[in-house]
């Protein structure tokens, strides 16, 4: 019976402990929200109050005058363009690391792996120069190589470890049945790797959006920055005007939120698989 | 032998000819760049026409310098945010672990920060702490001074660990669900029939159960501040005040892209940094493969 009391009280602590904690996460959203239909003078009068009314303003600025939407599009071309070229070759080699013994295997296997920690920072430099002499600074295709490269390993790993698991009955059978090298690949191992894609597609498309370092430091060129990029050098411009800031910070931010919002169920159930850094 | 060993010839081709492509972009992309970083990092190159050799004078100089030690001692610094990060992650995920009333919403809160940039989290953050911003405006409310929060010695280094745990929580209490899905639920069932509190159950099972979770997440933690800081650090201090918030790899863009362009010297960073991450990925890869064998 005392057992019965207790439990109710504790349980309503945790819920308090873990609402404050939810609302650390919610309340910068509608924080941005509210304080982007302000002007400067108003959000320095009250930031917490809700706007005096609904003005676009800001967001018209920050879509005509800064032209957000074309670095929209910068971004999602790139990100789509590298994801889509990257996927098919991590495909078609997990399948080999996975399911056709060649000699040197495990050694190109580990070799594609550890270039997976080595830190973007490290070798930015000289792939600038080399970027450089063939013309692919300020070009999507130097962005491009560079994200199919940096997410190659993870992939690898990820769907080599899935391919892994399908039963190596099914793919005879296939065989059996006249099923080619390709048939293979595109009836048998991308359906049955079909989750594991998913995610990776979805994981690799939110880092790649969100990446600054990369575009920052090849796409200098004005009209070819990607979102990020251009939301960097918005926010040291009008370091004066928060509540312009934050309706910058919230419309970078609502295309990654829609999609968890609508992949949020299928997300979760791979996020720890995804889990890596 | 005939039809058996010509099978495995084509299987052979066919393997290396998938794997092709993806070793080709790797060495060209990511191979090729990282010997020429080693070999510029022996010389004065200035990202122009300067490029003479100049032996280990470029590490000399780095080991000499006591900023070097700084960034060093920033970098372990930051490191404080994983303990805090484990113990609140670890709580969490064991409280969703027992379906705590919403966890599901809490769950899927708790990620958010995961999904966004971590360039506009650091702006965020920014705002938030800036001298006019909603945290002073609070904090006013209760007596308290106004302060310029990333501006100071000592407090930038703390609102950027701070930052750290609050984008990390959700991933650590993820990772750690994870973990714990792995636990037969015949373990906690019978610590629960033998009248095991909580506490008892979390600290007497559940984390020496987690213990490869831990480890994964503290590898990861690790490496992640060594390379993954940038964003934070260019959005929130521009590694101000001074050098206080300056990590390795923000040093590397400053000498490289940012303040100046002494190629050769960031090139001798790089490799320093690459060497300590290296360090830190064959023990990762020592740890999982433990855990591998634990597995089976």
């Amino acid at each position: 019976m005392v057992k019965k009391k207790k439990y109710p009280a504790s349980r309503i602590v945790i819920f308090t402990m873990l609402s404050v904690l939810a609302l650390s996460f919610l309340y910068p959203l509608f924080f941005m929200f509210i304080n982007s239909f302000k002007t400067k003078s108003e959000y320095r009068k009250s930031a917490f109050a809700f706007p005096e009314s609904w003005n676009f303003d800001n967001y018209v600025y920050m879509l005509d005058q800064f032209e957000l939407l074309r670095y929209f599009f910068n971004t999602i071309l790139i990100a789509a363009v590298s994801i889509a070229i990257m996927m098919l070759l991590a495909i078609f080699a997990s399948y080999a690391f996975a399911r056709l013994p060649f000699k040197g295997r495990g050694i190109v296997y580990l070799l594609v792996i550890g270039t997976m920690f080595i830190p973007a920072q490290v070798t930015m430099i000289p792939m600038y120069q080399m970027f450089s002499k063939l013309h692919l600074v300020n070009t999507f295709t130097g962005v491009i190589l560079c994200n199919i490269a940096g997410g190659l390993p993870g992939a690898v790993l990820l769907l080599t470890a899935n391919f892994r698991g399908i039963p190596g009955e099914l793919i005879e059978a296939g065989k059996i049945d006249g099923a080619g090298y390709f048939k293979v690949v595109r009836h048998i191992i991308m359906p049955m790797g079909k989750a594991t894609i998913a995610i990776n597609v979805i994981l690799s498309f939110v880092g790649q959006c969100n990446d600054l370092f990369t575009p920052m430091i090849l796409l200098q060129e004005m009209d070819k920055r990607t979102v990020m990029v251009a939301l960097s050098s918005i926010m040291s411009k009008t370091s004066g005007d928060q509540a312009f800031q934050l309706t910058g910070l919230l419309l970078a931010v609502i295309p990654p939120l829609l999609l968890y919002i609508c992949l949020q169920k299928y997300l979760v159930k791979g996020l720890t698989v995804g889990a890596i850094k | 032998m005939g039809k058996g060993s010509k099978y495995a010839k084509v299987t052979a081709r066919q393997g290396w000819l998938s794997v092709l492509p993806v070793l080709v972009v790797i060495l060209l992309i990511r191979g090729y760049p990282l010997i020429v970083g080693l070999c510029e990092s022996f010389t004065n190159w200035n990202g122009m026409n300067r490029n003479d050799f100049i032996g280990f004078k470029n590490y000399m100089n780095i080991l000499k310098d006591p900023v070097f030690w700084d960034l060093l001692k920033n970098n372990i610094i930051f490191l404080l945010f994983i303990p805090i990060q484990l113990i609140v992650g670890i709580v969490v995920a064991v409280l969703f672990y027992d379906e705590t009333p919403g966890w599901k919403f809490f769950r899927n809160v708790f990620y958010l920060p995961q999904i966004i940039s971590s360039v506009v989290i650091g702006y965020l953050f920014s705002v938030f702490f800036s001298y006019r911003g909603p945290v002073n405006a609070v904090l006013k409310v209760f007596g308290f001074q106004s302060r310029e929060w990333l501006g100071e010695k000592g407090s930038a280094i703390i609102i950027i660990i701070l930052c750290l745990v609050w984008v990390n929580i959700g991933w650590q209490a993820m990772l750690g669900l994870g973990g714990m899905g792995s636990i037969p639920p015949s373990v906690f069932e019978a610590a629960k029939i033998d009248g095991a509190g909580y506490f008892k159950r979390l600290f007497k099972i559940t984390i020496p159960m987690l213990g490869r979770t831990i480890e994964y997440s503290c590898v990861m933690s690790v490496i992640w501040v060594l390379t993954g800081l940038f964003p934070f650090i260019f959005s929130m201090t521009k590694g101000g005040p001074g050098y206080d918030t300056t990590t390795i790899d923000y040093m590397i863009y400053l000498k490289s892209f940012g303040s100046s362009s002494e190629m050769g010297y960031a090139c001798a960073l790089s490799v320093i940094l690459l060497v300590i991450v290296t360090a830190l990925t064959i023990i990762q890869m020592k740890l999982s493969d433990r855990a591998n064998d634990w597995e089976e």
